[in-house]
């Protein structure tokens, strides 16, 4: 076989085209090169059964790659669903590292998975390595800013870490973005939402939460399941009137729905209803402990509220002296003498600010030689004053003192009531 | 049962059967056969036999690849993790089992395989037996499978190389396409294990063919781009690793970034000086410790990869997570310098499997230990790690292979984004430098010389000065003759000096020359016009040419005229084969070196 054959000198060469093989310079019609003069040289292709072969291997060569391809890639997807599930399951059994390491091996044989990233960056975040999980889910919005699950992940991670505001604005993308899993969105959106809400609730956002959570109610479906995490977030959040009437209208559709009931009697009780509150909870069984914590709850509220409907000036008086006399010792639990204490728990920098303790204790300096029930009679300006102090110092040492005893849970109840959720 | 000529011809009368069939099959035969219409040249030819070459090759890189993770699925298991038995023994008696057919059967697989293909191309004549072609494929794939350090890249070019040897040696090619067919294959051979076209293209021009060559270029380029083709039908088109992005925000991040090409070029120093010393030591211990090498370089690393089993194959995926922010800095740190030692272990053993994947791991590396650390120390300074072990990859690469062109455009390709071409080029310079500041000889041509072979570098070629025609010729004394002046007149100026040969000017850039005895023979009409002694053209040249080039054409012609390239007609002086040697002689080179032709 002869692929390529010398011919002679310039014979049937392309006059046009032909290049001098030596200077690259064209070839006249002479067959001499114009520049150099040498004799051109051309190489003409006489037999096409080699190129032919040629052809012919590349098609089998190409039938036969697939094949080992086609097989290779379906022994990786089954190593990567084994190591998946293996991942999940970790998960499930709350071993985060086992779950990092299967999640990285199946990712080795379906390199660019997006769920298994997620998944991933779930049982880094489990794991303790927040730092490694934030990279990957950077990386992520990088490569997909709209993706709602990664930005909630990411809201999720600032959250944890407590960096609010990049929180509240991954928050507001997931909102905002596209779920790529799912063809209706709007129960991930309203989730998201809910997620948001509740994040803001704890940072006693109230203003903020409230926009999120009417945002929530306008477009969330009367009959979802998701009415009742509304309705608690609402009450978390002050607005005891809008919660109690998601759960009104839940006991409108079923009457005698214990968690509706509970629902409802816990939002009169923040509003102040305790009449109303002892009917809720007359409906559920005396047995459900949830409702017979309640119960006391509102006992102690009662018994404490000296502004409650109906009350003698005997009894605010003696209720007043009390709130006052639980709160003192409420503010001893963070020290005592609590004036001290305060002192010293502004030096080691543990209950916040100093100032604040101070305040505190030259407010109750102030107060106590009041606190009898012959001074308080008819003094309603002092009463309010005593009230505000008990309250205003179970709201300071709410979370710097120890365990709160049920006095402590009534009045800061009552605080809520009459201030507000965000004291 | 009818012998196979019988049954082909019956069935061909029967394909033949009708008029219509016989006349198509008749055009056909005329088109195709011996004394076809249809032809092509041989420049045509060879690029389509480069596009056929690079799917050739893609299909084998496709295969090699597959076959390196099926090994590693089958030695080492498939968990990202193997057990520590496995870690111990699959490198060792891997090792061992490789050193065995490298040395006794097939010692051109041994190393990467790139000194190998060029030695095909400047000494071997482009030959490259089938059989170290497939070795390289097996052994490769076993190597880098059982967790050796070392990549796929370099034996992807041999068994590319070999490929397109086998298929030119099939085709019958001459002598000077054969040699040309190697880089060929080697461009594809390297793009589809890359998947990067432009990188493989440029890294076979600076690394295995060593200079520049317009000829060969546009099938290179052809190869490269039909095996990317191929590699990215089967294997899809994700890129090695997923870069972050990356913008430049403040100038002054460029010094941050000059520190990585310090400590680049350090390392390379380092890494180079390793294989330099530690391969010829090895190759000199007694023959039967060569069976052991690769064994005991596989234990090694099976025990370094107890605790840092990322230093194992080729890295890839670990380089991944580098860029993506996933160790600290004390572990890229001890990665990089770990993945040093092990693939030096590796490599000057023998164990055939190549340097690419481990340089850019020990980059990647490097460059997030650097962007750490200078985290911690200038907080103010945003430091993206990414970025980072992007651009550290280059600076090892410019300064450990030292192909600078390679090194930068290799960056730009995989991150595909161009803000940071600037960092890049700032580092893969500092490093380069560093690299040829300490250590004089690239690290190809060193594992050459140590293997006995000088072959020609790119490194090396320009610092050789190029002498031109202008530095050789000398000026005309007087006029040049012309084709259509009568012999009369011309023998007017022959008699007015004592030259024994003139140039003949023949119009339209022509030129012949005549000796003086021609023109004073009687025998001749002084009517007659000088033309009609002419027996043979003369090729012109340019002041702009080597010498080399003028000396290919001078043969026996006692000199050649020097014109004007705006003006093919005009004289600007002439050149003989004296003026050529004298120039040599006054630059101080003895004769050119004929194998270095540009």
């Amino acid at each position: 076989m002869c692929a390529m054959e010398r011919a002679g000198t310039g014979v049937g060469m392309n006059e046009e085209t032909a290049l001098c093989t030596i200077c690259r310079q064209p070839v006249g019609a002479s067959g001499r090169c114009e520049h150099c003069d040498e004799e051109a040289h051309i190489w003409t292709i006489q037999d096409w059964r080699p190129l032919l072969t040629l052809s012919l291997i590349i098609v089998l060569g190409f039938s036969f790659t697939r094949l080992v391809v086609s097989s290779f890639n379906e022994m990786q997807r089954g190593l990567a669903a084994k190591y998946y599930g293996e991942g999940n399951s970790a998960m499930d059994e709350s071993h985060p590292a086992r779950a990092v390491t299967a999640y990285e091996s199946a990712l080795v044989y379906s390199h660019n998975n997006f769920q298994y990233r997620l998944k991933l960056t779930d049982a880094l975040i489990a794991s303790g390595a927040s730092s490694e999980a934030r990279a990957q889910l950077r990386d992520f919005r990088e490569q997909h800013p709209e993706d709602a699950q990664v930005n909630l992940k990411l809201a999720r991670l600032e959250a944890h870490d407590r960096n609010v505001e990049e929180a509240l604005h991954y928050y507001q993308q997931a909102i905002d973005g596209v779920w790529p899993d799912h063809s209706d969105p709007l129960p991930q959106k309203i989730d998201a939402r809910l997620e948001a809400a509740e994040y803001l609730v704890t940072l006693g956002r109230k203003d903020e939460a409230e926009g999120v959570l009417v945002a929530v109610a306008a477009e969330l479906p009367a009959a979802s399941a998701e009415q009742p995490r509304l309705a608690e977030l609402l009450l978390r959040n002050g607005d005891a009137e809008r919660a109690l009437s998601i759960y009104q209208m839940q006991l409108s559709q079923r009457k005698n729905d214990p968690a509706a009931l509970l629902g409802a009697a816990r939002a009169t009780l923040a509003a102040g209803s305790y009449a109303s509150a002892r009917r809720y909870l007359e409906g559920i069984k005396p047995e459900n402990s949830e409702a017979a914590r309640l119960r006391t709850e509102l006992d102690r509220v009662e018994a404490l509220d000296p502004f409650a409907r109906s009350t003698t000036e005997k009894i605010r008086t003696e209720r007043t002296m009390a709130a006052f006399r639980i709160a003192l010792e409420r503010l001893a639990a963070c020290g005592a003498p609590f004036a001290q204490s305060m002192t010293s728990a502004a030096k080691t920098g543990a209950t916040g600010d100093p100032a604040q303790w101070s305040g505190f204790a030259k407010w109750a300096e102030q107060l106590a030689p009041m606190m009898t029930e012959r001074k308080l009679r008819g003094r309603d300006e002092v009463i309010e004053n005593a009230m505000r102090f008990a309250l205003r110092a179970e709201i300071a040492a709410q979370s710097n003192c120890g365990k709160l005893t049920l006095n402590d849970e009534a009045l800061l109840l009552l605080a809520r009531q009459r201030m507000g959720a965000g004291q | 049962m009818k012998p196979r000529t019988e049954r082909s011809r019956e069935l061909l009368t029967k394909l033949m059967a009708t008029p219509v069939r016989r006349k198509y099959f008749e055009t056909l035969r005329r088109m195709l056969g011996p004394s076809g219409l249809v032809s092509i040249r041989e420049e045509q030819f060879f690029l389509v036999l480069a596009i056929a070459i690079g799917l050739l090759a893609g299909f084998c890189v496709v295969l090699f690849r597959v076959a390196i993770a099926a090994a590693r699925v089958w030695l080492l298991g498939s968990a990202l993790h193997p057990s520590t038995t496995r870690l111990l023994l699959v490198p060792a008696v891997t090792g061992l089992v490789i050193a065995f057919f490298a040395v006794r059967y097939f010692p051109r697989v041994r190393g990467s395989g790139v000194n190998q293909t060029k030695g095909a191309l400047y000494i071997y004549d482009g030959y490259i037996g089938p059989g170290t072609s497939v070795a390289k494929f097996v052994l490769s794939a076993l190597a880098i499978g059982s967790g050796q350090s070392l990549g796929p890249e370099d034996p992807a070019l041999q068994i590319g190389a070999g490929l397109a040897s086998a298929v030119g040696r099939w085709l019958k090619l001459s002598k000077e396409r054969l040699r040309l067919m190697a880089p060929v294959g080697a461009a594809a051979g390297v793009a589809a294990a890359f998947n990067a076209p432009i990188t493989a293209v440029l890294f076979v021009i600076e690394e295995v063919i060593g200079r520049w060559s317009a000829g060969i270029l546009g099938a290179v380029v052809l190869s490269a781009i039909s095996s990317v083709v191929v590699e990215r039908w089967f294997l899809g088109d994700e890129p090695l690793f997923r870069v972050p992005q990356y913008r430049l925000d403040h100038p002054g991040e460029l010094l941050a970034y000059a520190v990585l090409g310090v400590t680049g070029g350090a390392a390379s120093v380092v890494f180079v000086k390793i294989i330099k010393n530690l391969r010829p030591w090895l190759r000199r211990q007694p023959q039967w410790s060569q069976y052991l090498q690769p064994g005991i370089a596989g234990l090694l690393i099976g025990f370094i990869a107890i605790w840092y089993p990322q230093v194992m194959g080729a890295g890839y995926e670990w380089v991944d997570l580098a860029m993506h922010n996933r160790f600290p800095w004390e572990v890229l740190g001890i990665l990089a310098g770990l993945k040093l030692v092990s693939t030096a272990l590796s490599f000057a053993t023998g164990t055939p499997g190549g340097l690419f994947a481990p340089v850019l791991f020990m980059g990647a590396m490097l460059g997030g230990f650097v962007a750490t650390v200078e985290q911690q120390l200038f907080p103010a300074i945003a430091v993206p790690v990414g970025a980072y072990a992007l651009v550290g990859m280059g600076a090892l690469f410019a300064g450990i292979l030292r192909a600078p062109m390679t090194s930068v455009f290799m960056i730009l390709e995989t991150s595909g984004n161009y803000s940071i071409i600037l960092p890049v080029m700032i580092c893969n310079s500092i490093s380069y430098v560093i690299s040829r500041a300490f250590q004089e000889v690239p690290l190809f041509d060193l594992l050459s010389r140590q293997d006995g072979l000088d072959l020609p570098s790119l490194e090396e070629e320009p610092e050789r000065a190029l002498l031109r025609v202008e530095d050789a010729m000398h000026p005309t004394l007087g006029r040049a003759l012309l084709g259509d002046e009568a012999i009369g007149s011309a023998r007017g100026i022959v008699a007015s000096t004592q030259e024994a040969n003139f140039l003949v000017s023949l119009g339209e850039g022509r030129w012949s020359v005549l000796g003086r005895e021609a023109l004073l023979n009687p025998e001749h009409n002084e009517t007659e016009l000088v033309r009609s002694l002419i027996r043979a053209r003369v090729p012109r040249l340019y002041q702009d040419q080597s010498l080399e080039v003028a000396l290919r054409f001078m043969k026996d012609r006692p000199m050649l005229p020097v014109v004007h390239r705006a003006n093919l007609d005009l004289l600007m002086g002439v050149v003989s084969v004296e003026d050529v040697l004298r120039a040599y002689r006054k630059a101080g080179v003895a004769e050119p070196e004929t194998a270095e032709v540009s």
